[in-house]
């Protein structure tokens, strides 16, 4: 059988397993069918429709109607005959200049990207901070937690309301900046370089509650005992934090960056309430520039290719962490 | 795990002064204020007339308190029905959520079998193509299933998320291998297993799902907007939207109706938040 | 228990016949449209048109405003067979029609010698390849508000009707007052209410590419803003300000808006809900060498489902809604009709709430309407790209002449290809 099952801790004998082998492949299907039967019915399968339809320019009618174009739609996003030109009239790295300051699809990727790489250490840095310091008896633990996770609750509409009027010219925040010698005299959702900023603030505000819950549950299941024997050998608590905590918590955290990845890469909400990409195209993201070609444009062949960029972009994270993660929990 | 501890005996947390206690106490009220500036906002909006909920400065308490629209919410539109929809298909979808995930989750962490890891990036492959790109083909799918206008839909659509199986699979790695070892030696079947130590041992696992699989489906909007059609089967969001559609001005209704509509998941939220008290997993577990 | 038996048996009969009675004549008619519930005009014309024709029921399908476009798109694509959708804008009509959904009505036209003379030329923008492939029953332009009270108590003139946008300009500086927190006027934060005006000459397009004629209506606002007529862009889109409570709250002098608004004005000044008490309507401004109230505006319409089982029915409530009847029953209610006559702006003035000096009545016929944006394939993209830019220079970032190098440029580019 394959590679893999033979670094089954069941297989280590090898020649022998071959029928409890299969037993235990049926036993994890059996595992896994309940789910996987819903799961590939209603998201697999559409999903793989829209890896096709990538290739296919469709108005939306019926499903026959689509026309094979192959790879049009992605020399149409990311403009390959005009960055093509450039790179032949400025050289390799003006055209490179050129697709990220002047194509959509660049300037999305590098708006999102930038968006992803800011928000989610700072993200998982807040979430483990406010997990470690409720999991303690502080007292009023309870209602802190609460009021920290609202943000995930509450409507989007309300906090991004509320957040553009803190975000003012006059507004609160700038006034608190103004105190300490910082004169920001914009709101910041109409400055090119604040606007990004804003969407940052608001996204990491968002998300440390959430993924504090997550971290949380994660506290729960580190043994004490661990604990107690790192105490025993001396260790402070800073060091306890270092060598029982944080390893402890690694598939959780492997857990929360992918998903704070992804969920950075898929950014749509706050931006289409605080912004809606602007000024310019300052804040467009790619789920922005999805939105728009789906059903402002009606182009879904060209949705589904920029779809597909970002599908590629967060497979191939997903897999270096993946493999990072293995490479760690065999240790 | 112990290197790192035997280099530094020093014990000084015992005997520090309470700074760094009263700083946090200063941080994480500041946090929670800031926090709840929106909640305020929205609640002060919602007892506020129409024209007042824009005006510049803003008054933080309204001048006169409009606690009829309140009541002008439920005239305005069928909230009760929103509701009960709603609540049917969060408890439905949490439930079957929570459950095969925490099933075929056991798979992906504990059991080795061929396809492991391309079916695991599957899932989660899944997870980052965005909705809007598959959003058609799905519906024609599932209309073709007859599945269009009903419940049942939103039902199948959110039970079976990508999601919930990975959440559960970090949580379950993080139980020792040896503990499954040790059941196996002990005859149990990975069922038992599965039964009588992952899901005790994940108490504080299973709450988080139960909490984000019900808030996100309360709080979905989309999927219930392509899928429900017909008046008695649409659910609170859409309600909702109706609200900031018709009376795209009337954002005090739509404040007063939002906050209606949170109640239910800070219940859910509060009554959850018990199990990740500390320790309550750990005991009886000798890693 | 015999006579109670007896009794049932009857009522069961009785129903029976009834039903089947029902059955016969009983025709329903599904039409996809938004807000459904709450447009008083949807009310309106199903009940007019369910008195003129017993026996046919209308049914709405209501789809939330913002999300009609990707909720129809779903339902088309679906397989759905309602007999008759509502048409928002013209992109999304266009990919109907190229996606297969729209019925041609050139046949039904041409059949029933239906008159289209009251659309005076405004249904060409439903036509494709020579095929009509929708019809309008509203057509909204812009128009300009107007608060009364504070025009009186600044002691400036109303608007007229002739008036050229330097006129306009003065009115709002000379009726902005900073100690009482007015303003002369109000823009909302979409492209269309800032600079649309450059179509009003009927040559310039928003799809032609060439954008130099919008730097006039720009340098205008921002002027206005510089001297604090107007409130800020970025101030209006950070709060989601929006128009209606803005003028509703009474410190605003003057609002170009579309025609739709009226109807929620009235509403609105009705329940007591708004400051505003005596308003009044005047043509929008225009440049000097353009004819006086020319303006822009946007058409509502109706179109046939291809799937529909019913097409004659549906043809037959199109043709009433998008006539002269079904043009009276929707100016009852405050809005504009597409098929224009006497007849119907008299409807549209008299309603309860108008305000009732000559000039507003006389806003109400505009002497040339140009289409808001022409259908075109490229129309969706093109209007990303221009709002794109316009959020760019209205919070300036860049300055109105990059901003529409920056439009020139983009469009050309997709126009080229």
């Amino acid at each position: 059988m394959s590679q893999q099952a033979a670094r089954a801790p069941q297989a280590r004998k090898k020649y022998k397993m071959g029928k409890l082998e299969r037993k235990n492949t049926l036993i994890a299907y059996s595992f896994l069918a309940p789910n996987f039967i819903g799961f590939a019915v209603f998201t697999l399968i559409p999903v793989v429709l829209s890896v096709i339809m990538s290739f296919t320019e469709w108005k939306g009618g019926a499903l026959s109607s689509m026309q094979w174009v192959g790879g049009d739609n992605y020399a149409s996003i990311f403009n390959t005959a005009k960055v093509g030109a450039k790179m032949a009239e400025l050289g390799f790295f003006g055209g490179l200049d050129y697709f990220f300051t002047k194509v959509d699809l660049g300037i999305a990727l590098k708006n999102t990207v930038f968006f992803t790489i800011v928000t989610v250490p700072l993200s998982l840095i807040c979430a483990i901070a406010l997990a470690l310091v409720l999991n303690k008896a502080v007292k009023g633990a309870v209602a802190f937690r609460a009021i920290l996770f609202f943000p995930y609750v509450a409507s989007m509409v309300a906090i991004c309301v509320c957040w553009n009027f803190m975000l003012m010219k006059n507004g609160p925040v700038n006034q608190i900046l103004m105190s300490i010698g910082i004169n920001f005299n914009k709101s910041w959702t109409a400055d090119s370089t604040m606007a990004m900023w804003a969407i940052v603030l608001v996204s990491v505000w968002r998300n440390m509650g959430y993924y504090m819950v997550i971290y949380l549950a994660a506290l729960q299941g580190v043994p004490r005992e661990l604990y107690e024997a790192a105490t025993v050998d001396g260790a402070n608590k800073w060091q306890q934090f270092w060598s029982v905590t944080l390893p402890q918590l690694r598939p959780t955290t492997f857990f929360a960056s992918i998903m704070l990845i992804i969920g950075c890469f898929k950014i749509y909400d706050t931006v289409a309430i605080m912004t809606n990409g602007g000024p310019g195209r300052a804040t467009k993201m790619l789920v922005i520039y999805i939105y728009q070609e789906a059903f402002t444009n009606f182009r879904y062949g060209i949705a589904s290719a920029i779809s597909m960029v970002l599908l590629v972009i967060v497979l191939l994270v997903t897999i270096i962490q993946f493999s990072m993660e293995s490479k760690y929990s065999n240790n | 795990m112990s290197q790192a501890a035997a280099n530094n005996p020093m014990n000084e947390s015992h005997f520090r002064l309470p700074i760094g206690k009263i700083l946090l106490y200063i941080v994480l009220i500041a946090l929670s204020a800031f926090t709840l500036i929106p909640f305020v906002w929205m609640i002060s909006a919602s007892l506020k007339l129409d024209r007042e909920v824009f005006a510049f400065p803003m008054k933080w308490i309204p001048e006169t308190f409009h606690w009829e629209n309140y009541t002008l919410i439920w005239s305005k539109v069928p909230m009760l029905t929103y509701f009960k929809n709603t609540a049917i298909i969060a408890i439905c979808v949490t439930f079957i959520q929570t459950l095969t995930s925490s099933f075929a989750a056991y798979a992906f962490a504990k059991l080795n079998f061929r396809g492991r890891n391309v079916l695991f990036l599957c899932y989660i492959g899944t997870i980052a193509v965005p909705w809007q790109a598959y959003m058609l083909p799905q519906f024609i799918l599932m209309r073709s299933m007859g599945l269009y206008d009903r419940l049942l839909a939103i039902m199948v659509l959110q039970a079976f998320s990508a999601f919930g199986v990975f959440l559960m699979r970090q949580f379950y790695q993080n139980i020792p291998n040896e503990l499954c070892e040790a059941a196996r030696i002990d005859g149990l079947s990975e069922y038992g297993i599965w039964l009588r130590i992952m899901l005790p041992l994940s108490t504080a696992a299973i709450a988080t799902l139960v909490i984000f699989t019900f808030v996100g489906t309360w709080n979905d909007y989309m999927g219930p907007m392509i899928y429900l059609t017909r008046e008695e089967n649409k659910t609170i969001q859409v309600g909702l939207r109706r609200f900031i559609q018709e009376n795209s001005s009337d954002y005090h209704l739509i404040m007063a109706a939002s906050v209606v509509s949170l109640v239910p998941v800070s219940i859910v939220f509060l009554a959850l938040q018990r199990y990740f008290i500390e320790g309550i997993a750990t005991s009886g577990l000798k890693g | 228990m015999k006579k109670l038996l007896a009794l049932v048996l009857a009522v069961m009969m009785l129903a029976s016949i009834a039903g089947v009675a029902a059955a016969e004549g009983a025709q329903t008619l599904t039409i996809v449209a938004w807000d459904a519930n709450t447009t008083p005009y949807l009310t309106a014309q199903k009940e007019a048109y369910e008195a003129a024709h017993p026996g046919t029921t209308i049914e709405y399908i209501d789809v939330s405003s913002q999300d009609y476009d990707t909720k129809v798109a779903a339902m088309l694509a679906g397989g759905d067979t309602s007999d008759i959708y509502m048409v928002k804008d013209i992109p999304a009509l266009l990919n109907w029609y190229d996606a297969g959904y729209a019925e041609n009505l050139n046949d039904y036209i041409a059949g029933a010698s239906y008159d289209l003379s009251g659309f005076v030329g405004m249904e060409a923008n439903y036509c494709v390849n020579g095929e009509q492939i929708a019809l309008p029953f509203r057509s909204d332009f812009e128009i300009l508000f107007y608060n009364k009270d504070l025009f009186d108590a600044a002691g400036v003139e109303y608007p007229t009707n002739d008036m050229t946008w330097e006129q306009y300009k003065e009115k709002a500086l000379a009726l902005t007052n900073e100690a009482e927190g007015i303003y002369g006027t109000h823009y909302h934060t979409w492209l269309s209410t800032a600079v649309n005006y450059s179509v009003a000459d009927g040559v310039n397009t928003l799809v032609d590419g060439e954008y130099s004629d919008l730097a006039y209506f720009y340098q205008l606002i921002l002027d206005l803003e510089d001297a604090g007529a107007c409130m800020s862009y970025p101030e209006i889109s950070a709060a989601g300000l929006h128009y209606s409570g803005a003028f509703g709250n009474g410190n605003i002098a003057m609002m170009p808006m579309g025609y739709w608004y009226v109807a929620t004005l009235i509403q609105h000044i009705q329940d007591g809900t708004y400051n505003v008490k005596n308003w009044g309507l005047a043509a929008m401004p225009t440049k000097e060498d353009v004819k006086a109230g020319s303006t822009f505006g946007n058409l509502t319409g109706v179109m046939i489902n291809k799937a529909s089982a019913n097409k004659d029915l549906a043809w037959d409530y199109v043709a009433w809604l998008c006539g002269e009847e079904g043009a009276k029953v929707t100016a009852e209610v405050g809005n504009r009709p597409a098929w224009v006559s006497e007849g119907v702006a008299d409807v549209m003035s008299a309603i309860d709430g108008f305000p009732t000096d000559e000039g507003s009545k006389a806003a109400l016929l505009p002497t040339y309407v140009a289409i808001e944006i022409p259908g075109t394939a490229l129309s969706g993209q093109i209007s990303s790209i221009l709002g794109e830019e316009h959020s760019a220079i209205m919070t300036r970032e860049i300055s109105i002449e990059e901003g529409i190098e920056n439009m020139n440029e983009r469009v050309g580019e997709l126009l080229g290809k």
